[in-house]
C-alpha cells in the first residue's frame, strides 16, 4: 500500500465540506419535523383521542420494527404513485429525491421522538397537573407552560443521543443518490483512489460531530442531576 | 345532628363556601358520605381527622380536583358542575397549597408566581411581575425571587407556594398538610405565613395536625371520620372537651 497522502484531503475539502453541510441540514430538517410530529404523536396517545390515538400507535409501530433504508425506497417509488392517484390522472409525481430524504427523515424520526415524549409525559407528577389545575390554567397553557417544557427537559439527553444516530443514518441517502459526507468522501474515493484517507477523514469529521454532541448530552444529564439534587 | 347545627350557624347569604350532602366514591368505596359545611367569608376552619378520613378528598371536591358524585357544593355562588366554566371561575377565586408544594421546577420562584396571573386572569408581564414580587415580599421571599425550587429549603418552596396562590387574588385558601412534608425547624416559617394570611382576613380551609395553629386562628375545628363529619367545634371547646369518643381517641393520638 502507498504511504498515506493527507494533502489530497485539502484539495477534496470543499467538497466534503458541502457534504457535511447536506448532512447536517437533513439532521436538522428531520429533528425540527421530527420533534413537532413527535410532540403532537405522543400527546395525541397521551390524551387517549379515539381514532387518532390508535392509528398514531400502530403507525409508531410500524416505523420503529422496519429498516430505514427500507421506508426511504417506499417512500420514494410508493409516494409519487399515491400522489398521482390523488391528483387524478394516475401518472406518478415524482417529488424529487431531496424532499424525500426530508420528509423521509422526518416521519421516521417522529416514531423515535415521539416515544422518548410520551415516557416523558407519563413521569411528571401527579402534583404538577394538580398545581394547574388549582390555578384555573387551561389545558393548553398547562402543556404548553408547565407539563412540556419539564418533559422536554428531562428527555434532552435522549433526544440528544436520538439525534446523534439520526446524524449517522443521514449517510443512507445514498440510496437516493444524494450526496452527504459519506457519499461525497466515497465519490472523491473512487475518482483519486484514495481510499483509506478519505475514509479516514470522514471518520473523523463523524467522530467529532458525534463526541461534541455527546458532550452536550453530558452536560445536560450533570445539570439535570444538579437541578434534582435538592429535591 | 351536628351537621345540622353547622349549616343553620351561618346563615346561606354570608356562605362564601356551601358543601351540602356531599358524596364522593372511589370506585365501590365510599370516601366521602353526606357532608355538610358551610364556611362563611373570612371564616377560618381546621379540618383534622386520622388518616384516611377524607380530608384531603373533601379540600380536593371544594376546587373540583376531584369530581363528587352526589350533593351540591357551591362556591363564591357558583355551584360546581361539570361544565369548564364554572369549574373554572371557581378555581380563580380558590387558591391551593399542597403537602409537596408542586412548585413548577423549570420556572424561577418569580415565573411560578407569574405564569397564572399572566395566562389565566390576563396580566401583562410587568404588571404580573410587580405583583409576584409584591406578594413575595410578603411572605419575605423576595430575595430569592431569581433562583429555581431547587435550591430552596422546604419551608421557603412552601411560602413560595402559598405566594403562588396569592398571586391570583383568591377569596379563598385551601391548605392540605402544608407543614407535614417539612423539616420540623421550617414548620414555624410556613405557619408564621399562614397566621400572618389568617390576620389580613383571607378565609381560610387548612388540613392541619398543628394544633397551636388551630388554637390560633381557627373559628372552627371539623373533625372528621372513615368519610363524615363527626364533630365541629370552636377550638377550645374541642380541645378541651371534644363531645366524641373518636374525636377524644384521635386527640389522645396527636398530643403523643
Ligand atoms: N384517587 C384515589 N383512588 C382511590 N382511593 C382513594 C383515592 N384518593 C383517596 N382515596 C381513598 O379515600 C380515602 C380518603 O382519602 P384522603 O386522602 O381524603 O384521606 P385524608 O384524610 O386526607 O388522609 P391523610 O391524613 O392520610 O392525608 C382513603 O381511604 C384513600 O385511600
Ligand atoms: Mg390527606
Amino acid at each position: 500500500m502507498n504511504s498515506l497522502d493527507f494533502s489530497i484531503v485539502a484539495q477534496a475539502w470543499p467538497y466534503l465540506w458541502s457534504g457535511l453541510l447536506f448532512s447536517l441540514a437533513l439532521t436538522a430538517a428531520a429533528f425540527v419535523i421530527g420533534m413537532i410530529l413527535g410532540t403532537l404523536f405522543a400527546l395525541v396517545q397521551h390524551f387517549e383521542v379515539p381514532v387518532a390515538g390508535r392509528l398514531v400507535r400502530a403507525y409508531i409501530a410500524l416505523i420503529r420494527s422496519i429498516p430505514l433504508i427500507l421506508v426511504l425506497f417506499w417512500f420514494f417509488f410508493l409516494v409519487p404513485i399515491v400522489l398521482g392517484h390523488l391528483s387524478g390522472n394516475g401518472r406518478p409525481v415524482p417529488i424529487g429525491a431531496t424532499w424525500t430524504a426530508f420528509i423521509t427523515f422526518g416521519l421516521f424520526e417522529a416514531a423515535y421522538y415521539s416515544e422518548i415524549i410520551r415516557v416523558g409525559l407519563r413521569a411528571v407528577n401527579r402534583g404538577q397537573f394538580e398545581a394547574c389545575q388549582a390555578l384555573a390554567l387551561s389545558t393548553f397553557h398547562t402543556y404548553r407552560c408547565v407539563i412540556l417544557p419539564q418533559v422536554l427537559r428531562v428527555a434532552s439527553p435522549i433526544i440528544l443521543s436520538q439525534t446523534i444516530i439520526l446524524f449517522q443514518d443521514t449517510s443512507l441517502v445514498y440510496v437516493l443518490s444524494l450526496t452527504d459526507l459519506l457519499g461525497a468522501a466515497s465519490k472523491l474515493a473512487q475518482l483519486n483512489g484514495r481510499l483509506v484517507e478519505m475514509y479516514l477523514v470522514v471518520a473523523l469529521v463523524y467522530l467529532g460531530v458525534s463526541s461534541a454532541a455527546s458532550q452536550c448530552v453530558a452536560s445536560l444529564r450533570k445539570r439535570y442531576a444538579m437541578a434534582g439534587a435538592h429535591r | 345532628m351536628f351537621q345540622e347545627t353547622a349549616v343553620n350557624v351561618t346563615s346561606r347569604s354570608s356562605a362564601i363556601v356551601a358543601v351540602e350532602n356531599l358524596v364522593k366514591r372511589f370506585g365501590q368505596f365510599t370516601a366521602l358520605n353526606d357532608i355538610n359545611l358551610t364556611v362563611a367569608a373570612g371564616e377560618k376552619i381546621v379540618l383534622c381527622g386520622p388518616s384516611g378520613s377524607g380530608k384531603s378528598t373533601l379540600i380536593r371536591c371544594i376546587n373540583h380536583i376531584e369530581k363528587h358524585d352526589g350533593g351540591r357544593i357551591v362556591v363564591t355562588g357558583v355551584e360546581l358542575t361539570d361544565r369548564m366554566t364554572d369549574i373554572n371561575s371557581v378555581r380563580r377565586e380558590v387558591g391551593m397549597v399542597f403537602q409537596s408544594f408542586n412548585l413548577f421546577p423549570h420556572l424561577s420562584i418569580v415565573e411560578n408566581c407569574m405564569l397564572a396571573p399572566m395566562k389565566v386572569r390576563g396580566l401583562s408581564r410587568e404588571e404580573a411581575h410587580e405583583r409576584a414580587m409584591g406578594v413575595l415580599r410578603q411572605v419575605r421571599i423576595h430575595d430569592q425571587a431569581g433562583k429555581y425550587p431547587g435550591q430552596l429549603s422546604g419551608g421557603q418552596q412552601q411560602r413560595v407556594a402559598i405566594a403562588r396562590a396569592l398571586c391570583m387574588q383568591p377569596k379563598i385558601m385551601l391548605f392540605d398538610e402544608p407543614t407535614s412534608a417539612l423539616d420540623p425547624e421550617m414548620v414555624k416559617e410556613v405557619l408564621d405565613t399562614m397566621i400572618g394570611l389568617a390576620r389580613g382576613g383571607m378565609t381560610m380551609i387548612c388540613v392541619t395536625h398543628e394544633m397551636g395553629f388551630a388554637r390560633e386562628v381557627a373559628d372552627r375545628v371539623v373533625f372528621m371520620d372513615r368519610g363524615t363529619i363527626v364533630e365541629e367545634a370552636d377550638p377550645e371547646t374541642f380541645f378541651r372537651a371534644a363531645r366524641t369518643e373518636r374525636a377524644k381517641g384521635f386527640l389522645q393520638q396527636i398530643i403523643h
